[in-house]
């Protein structure tokens, strides 16, 4: 009961909320999954439903049309409790773009709470870390393709590039599932980026933050040798809800069968 | 879920009325939060706002840190010097087994008075964005138990964090000061 | 771990108790310098008390330099703000690589403070930086050496505190995840917590760390070169540098004094993996503080520096000349760029040294690179219109960079040690009637005793593997038309079917 009515709301929010642009989503399969981030601190696989995954991040063209319908987030009026100083600081002004930030590249310097509010706009959400690591998994010919060493050279090859040069645009080479721009392009925000419980100084084996990290402990590495994957939780674990970086963009994802 | 898309969506329409009453932009009363105390009682999490605030947050099963984390917040107010005017509220990550009727179990066993004790329930969507809000870290594990930080934030009548500590166990003297400051309890 | 844990539960048992005593802290600052040796209020060696005075902000400097000595007689607040950058920058003529510094440079900034002080630490990490980056200084007394207070995002700022309660030079590096892999990018620095006295006045201080590189290119392969985790994992580094660029210690970057002078090198190495037999060719060390701590060792030909670790070693010099700093695992030195230069002015000094010198021939240009010749020669070769003064030109470049280190930038070699090239029988017989083992000898390397000039030789010669045929065929050309060597012409192709021959068993001698 509560559930229709919820999505009654939605609908009728989808007039006020909807988006201009028809943001591309492709279907995920799910299933087992072997995360370098084990779900109880030791080996169990993740359990990953069904989802459906946007294929490309979020541009800045895009989030300026979300800007310009929602002027709450704009970076002169967004309150600093969801956004630090350099929210959306590349763009020459609170609605306009400018010539340092193209309409095709990947939108960076948001945080969090606006990442949110931007999906919510998509009536999505930001994928949780497990389906965004098991999309990236993927190359163009399989689903997991992490044990390839050319897939971790990818990645990796990307953490070696510095960040002084412009963003490329986004419309990278599709991976099986139809999806771009997972992996070399940018960082991107996950739902659950704060219960990437990883301790704070890495070395701590025995989880020396068990007790600041109640119950298992800091959850410990597995298949330390896919330190790319780590890296990317090592990041994502720095980050506070209303931080904005350089690199950090994002993309949105939905529950399977609950697209409008 | 369905419920945060709603509140994140309509949080722009949401600002400006917050705007009118000059709740400043550092606020963490502007997230539009709806919280359940232990007697039932629904309200949006701004409407604490007028007086300080001691805020964590906890889940019931826990048998380990998140008792320590409810005595460390009593010894809090206790060693600032009783002030009455400050509120303490503890808020669960686990929405799925603290009911109401859980929480006032839980209040009554830890004896926290409710005239200034409030245990409270977010809808399940709504919990990972109060504890981004308020800094908190949590994990929920396969077995149901949750791995997670301990933070204690001190918030001002406008929602605003003052102090923060992540010291449980016993009180953190400067923390202790801050409150002291703020609420205004016997020396 | 779990002691901490009982610690903890314990005190929540007595958290009650502890709690009702609200006792203020009793601690109140004292006034006026208090004397080095006043008793610690703490009673913790190495503590004198509360901090005095204004506020100091810390002198950094990037190396080889040092900050002033310290002279303060009482325990100051220290303010030190260091700013984590990714930053390309050369590692070796032509190569690039991605470092992460702390401060800009690699090593980072040297960090001076005096023992009793309380240090407040600002860690900056640039809007700029991919990766999120902590810091671990081996000075500070407390759970990850501030590791875990200093975990910093991208645009982002972490403070803690520490008092520096034991004296001595510290290393300081990155510990985040993957920690080896922070370290290897050039995330590693030192502090030096000076005694309460002092240090014996000397005439120069420098600064010299120590690292292992990992590149998935192989040593001086031109272009952007990327970290490669296997090599690391294997320990098989592509460079080990002083001051994280070869050529940072060299040409107009080598360090100077004056012959008669006190020199004072604190010398680190940040790792990630070697440990270094840190040497300086011509001198002797008066004095070594092993692992930087109190015990003075004197007379000390080389000594050992583990990776983490750092020494302070000091000596006067007495001839002038050139003096060449190494990791004495001598393939490092001469194959992997663990190589500085000291130059020491002044008059000569007979009675103490009168021998032949080897001078600054080391690598003597590579400070400034200047391989304009090779480019030319590159592009004229491609376009197919090489001239053989090309070939020379940029031969000779190649040549300073990569055989003068053994050969000498004259080409007559070292007595008994490497043979000369200069006049050299042997180059001329080969040249003459067998040029494919002439080529043979960048490419595969020479083992075993030759003969030259009427001078036995047995050393080892590695292949110059780095080297492309281009190179090769450039620096042959270049030998065969200098010193009096009987001229000729090496080309690419030549070079491109003897590279394609396995290589020669062992022994020089045809």
């Amino acid at each position: 009961m509560r559930r229709r009515a919820i999505a009654a709301a939605l609908l009728a929010l989808a007039v006020a909320c909807a988006t201009a642009s028809a943001a591309e989503y492709v279907p995920m399969p799910g299933g087992r999954f072997a995360s370098v981030l084990p779900a109880d601190g030791k080996t169990a696989p993740a359990q990953v439903a069904p989802f459906a995954l946007r294929t490309e991040p979020v541009t800045n063209a895009e989030f300026l049309a979300f800007v310009r319908r929602h002027p709450a987030w704009r970076r002169d009026r967004v309150p600093t409790v969801f956004a630090d100083g350099r929210y959306l600081s590349q763009w020459a002004g609170p609605d306009t773009l400018g010539a340092d930030a193209l309409p095709a590249q990947p939108v960076t310097r948001v945080s969090w709470f606006a990442a949110q509010a931007y999906c919510a706009s998509e009536h999505a959400r930001l994928p949780s870390w497990y389906e965004w690591e098991m999309a990236a998994a993927a190359d163009a010919t399989r689903a997991d393709a992490r044990s390839d060493p050319a897939w971790r050279e990818r990645v990796l090859d990307w953490y070696s590039r510095p960040s002084g040069h412009a963003l490329p645009a986004i419309g990278g080479p599709p991976d099986l599932h139809g999806v771009r721009d997972l992996n070399g392009l940018v960082w991107e925000w996950v739902d659950d980026f704060n219960a990437l419980l990883v301790g704070s100084d890495s070395r701590d084996q025995d989880g020396a933050d068990k007790l600041k990290f109640c119950g298992a402990g800091a959850i410990s590495m597995e298949q330390k040798e896919n330190y790319a994957t780590l890296m990317r939780i090592a990041m994502l674990s720095s980050l506070k809800a209303t931080d904005t970086t350089a690199n950090l963009g994002f993309r949105c994802a939905r529950p399977i069968g609950e697209t409008p | 879920m369905n419920r945060l898309l709603l509140l994140l969506c309509t949080l722009c329409l949401a600002l400006p009325l917050h705007a009118a009453d000059a709740l400043p932009g550092d606020s963490v009363y502007q997230l539009p939060v709806t919280l359940t105390d232990q007697a039932g009682h629904a309200a949006p999490l701004a409407a604490r706002r007028g007086q300080p605030q001691l805020v964590s947050m906890f889940y019931a099963s826990c048998t380990m840190v998140c008792p320590m984390i409810i005595e460390t917040m009593k010894a809090t107010r206790h060693a600032a010097g009783d002030p009455a005017a400050l509120k303490l509220l503890a808020v669960s990550f686990d929405p799925a087994r603290d009911s109401v009727a859980r929480l006032a179990d839980y209040a009554g066993r830890h004896q926290l008075d409710p005239r200034w004790w409030t245990l409270a329930r977010a809808e399940p969507a709504e919990v990972r964005p109060l504890a981004a809000l308020l800094g908190v870290q949590y994990r929920q594990l396969p077995d149901g138990d949750f791995n997670h930080s301990s933070v204690l934030l001190l918030l001002d009548a406008d929602g605003r964090v003052v102090a923060r500590s992540t010291i449980i166990g016993r009180t953190d003297p400067d923390f202790v000061a801050a409150v002291r400051r703020l609420a205004g309890g016997r020396p | 771990m779990s002691t901490l844990l009982r610690t903890l539960l314990a005190t929540a048992s007595a958290l009650a108790i502890a709690a009702c005593s609200g006792k203020p802290d009793a601690a109140t600052p004292t006034t006026g310098a208090a004397p080095p040796q006043a008793a610690a209020q703490s009673g913790i060696p190495g503590d004198f008390g509360p901090p005095q005075g204004a506020p100091i902000h810390a002198v950094l400097t990037s190396p080889p330099n040092v900050p002033p000595p310290i002279h303060r007689n009482y325990p100051a607040k220290v303010i030190v703000d260091l700013e984590v950058i990714e930053k390309e920058m050369p590692i070796s003529e032509g190569v690039t690589y991605t470092y992460w510094t702390f401060g800009g440079t690699v090593p980072g900034s040297f960090i001076r403070v005096r023992q009793g002080d309380t240090v407040e630490f600002h860690l900056k990490n640039s809007p700029d930086s991919k990766m999120p980056h902590n810091i671990d200084l081996h000075g500070v007394t407390g759970p990850g050496g501030g590791a875990a207070s200093s975990f910093t995002a991208p645009g982002h700022e972490s403070q803690f505190t520490f008092k520096a309660l034991n004296q001595g030079v510290y290393v300081y590096h990155c510990a985040t995840a993957p920690v080896g892999m922070h370290i290897a990018n050039g995330m590693y620095g030192l502090i030096l917590v000076e005694p309460p006295e002092g240090m014996p006045k000397v005439d120069h201080e420098y600064y010299v760390m120590q690292g292992d590189f990992y590149t998935v290119g192989k040593y001086r392969e031109k272009g952007h070169q990327a970290f490669d985790m296997d090599k690391a994992i294997d320990e098989k580094p592509t460079y080990v540098l002083f001051n994280g660029h070869e050529g940072a210690l060299t040409g107009d970057k080598a360090l100077t004094a004056k012959v008669g002078e006190t020199v004072r090198l604190f010398v680190g190495n940040g790792g990630p993996n070697l440990v270094s037999s840190f040497h300086v060719i011509g001198e002797i060390f008066d004095t070594v503080r092993q692992e930087g701590g109190t015990v003075e060792q004197h007379n000390v030909q080389t000594t050992l520096i583990p990776s983490g670790g750092a020494a302070m070693v000091e000596f006067r010099t007495q001839v002038p000349g050139s003096y060449v700093l190494v990791d004495h695992s001598i393939f490092r030195a001469f194959n992997k760029g663990a190589l500085g230069i000291l130059k020491v002015d002044g008059p000569e000094n007979k009675a103490i040294y009168s021998g032949k010198e080897v001078d600054s021939v080391y690598l003597g240009d590579r400070a400034e690179p200047n391989l304009h010749a090779v480019a030319t020669a590159a592009k004229a070769n491609a376009a197919g219109t090489l001239s053989k003064d090309d070939q020379i030109a940029a031969g000779k470049q190649l040549f300073t960079g990569t055989c003068s280190v053994c050969h000498q930038a004259n080409g007559a070699g070292l007595p008994s040690v490497f043979p000369p090239l200069a006049k050299s029988d042997y180059v001329a017989k080969l040249a003459g009637k067998d040029k494919d083992a002439l080529i043979a000898i960048p490419l595969h390397g020479l083992n075993g005793k030759v003969t030259v000039n009427g001078v036995e030789y047995d050393s080892v010669m590695p292949p110059m593997t780095q080297l492309t045929d281009d190179e090769v065929a450039n620096i042959l050309t270049y030998v065969l038309n200098s010193w009096d060597n009987p001229g000729g012409q090496v080309t690419k192709d030549e070079v491109t079917k003897v590279r394609a021959t396995p290589a020669p068993a062992a022994g020089g001698e045809h």
